[in-house]
């Protein structure tokens, strides 16, 4: 399945849209910036505000685009999250499993490599904007609600692994 | 001739960007990224509001901290790449000040503000007006314009500032105005830090 893209811009204000959802470039030391300071913000559970705000808005993109075209199978519903990966400039991923969970590999990432060109290698994972892009692919590939996978980051680009690898289990 | 904003909002506003084979996007010396404005307005919104009162200006200052380096950095490479210097750099006859014009149509040809400078004294002051900006669609409280707060200080920098990557944090951003907040238009004021 090939990812279907629309890009249109909006002629007053020159707003630019991908499938009907309006979207703005930036750069990964805008990315990197948020999630060093959403982790430094754990104390009001800054990565779980990260997470789960990733998982709802990315959700609503592929359940868009999914209904749009008729999808039916969980694998063209799970590729969809997975081209929008690449397109959106995140990174190249691999996943496996079913309904009950499985594991992503992340074979290019904006977000770690975009983290050791700012600052050099961490000492811990920390693509946590990912974490919850996984939870809403395999939520859409199977139809189910929000916060109903849970993802771990088990490997890390930017903690020096050479690929990074999430784990997805039903929560 | 100076910078003709019609004729760079007019060129630059054709350009899109999606990832290459390896998922990336590598521009401007930098690695961009495409995301739904839903996702990074909701976000700002969630950590602001998550925020207990004393600790709100430093959550403030995070979201304003990541435009800046985010337009410091991708800024130079933006002033300095080949589509710039097509499109903008042969009507440049009045130095930084049109390089600034110019980075202010490209704001608006990519959709982050539809925005320009009605006030510019050289080194000084730069006051900014925004009729359109994707964070007037926030939800929250009180003025939320972080993106071109952070934006408008990093081109200032480096308009006016010692030579990249020497001049960070010369100027500083305050919002006058917000659309999120009712006002016409967004205003953002540049002076030296």
């Amino acid at each position: 399945m090939a990812l279907r893209l629309d890009f249109t811009m909006d002629a007053e204000t020159n707003r630019q849209y991908l499938n009907g959802h309006p979207v703005v470039m930036h750069s990964h030391h805008y990315l990197a910036l948020i999630t060093k300071m959403a982790g430094e913000l754990e104390d009001i559970n800054g990565t779980g505000i990260l997470r789960d705000v990733v998982e709802e808005t990315m959700r609503a993109v592929f359940d868009d685009y999914i209904r749009k075209n008729g999808l039916t199978s969980a694998q063209d519903k799970c590729n969809v999250g997975r081209e929008y990966f690449s397109v959106f400039g995140l990174g190249k991923m691999v996943i496996t499993g079913d309904e009950q969970g499985g594991e992503v590999r992340l074979v290019r990432s904006h977000l770690d490599e975009g983290w050791i060109m700012k600052w050099g290698n961490t000492d811990k994972p920390v693509n946590h904007f990912t974490c919850g892009y996984v939870a809403a692919m395999f939520g859409a590939a199977f139809d189910k609600p929000l916060k109903s996978y849970t993802v771990t980051e088990a490997a890390s680009i930017a903690a020096g692994d050479s690929e990074g690898k999430f784990i997805v289990k039903v929560s | 001739m100076t910078v003709m904003r019609d004729t760079v909002v007019k060129s630059l506003a054709k350009i899109t960007v999606q990832g290459d084979e390896n998922g990336l996007i590598p521009e401007y010396e930098v690695l961009v990224n495409l995301l739904p404005v839903k996702l990074l307005n909701t976000f700002s919104e969630r950590i602001m509001a998550a925020a207990p009162p004393d600790k709100k200006a430093k959550v403030e200052e995070g979201l304003v901290r990541a435009a800046y380096e985010c337009g410091y950095h991708t800024g130079c490479g933006i002033i300095t790449s080949d589509i710039f210097n097509d499109v903008v750099l042969p009507m440049v006859t009045e130095g930084e000040k049109d390089i600034l014009r110019g980075a202010y149509a490209a704001f608006t040809a990519w959709g982050w503000a539809k925005s320009g400078i009605v006030q510019l004294k050289e080194g000084e002051k730069m006051v900014i007006r925004a009729f359109d900006y994707y964070e007037a669609d926030s939800g929250g409280e009180g003025l939320r314009g972080y993106m071109l707060r952070g934006l408008s200080q990093a081109f200032f920098d480096l308009a006016y500032a010692e030579p990249y990557p020497d001049g960070m944090d010369t100027y500083i951003c305050r919002q006058s105005k917000g659309i999120e907040v009712g006002d016409p238009y967004g205003e953002f004021i540049v002076t030296k830090k």
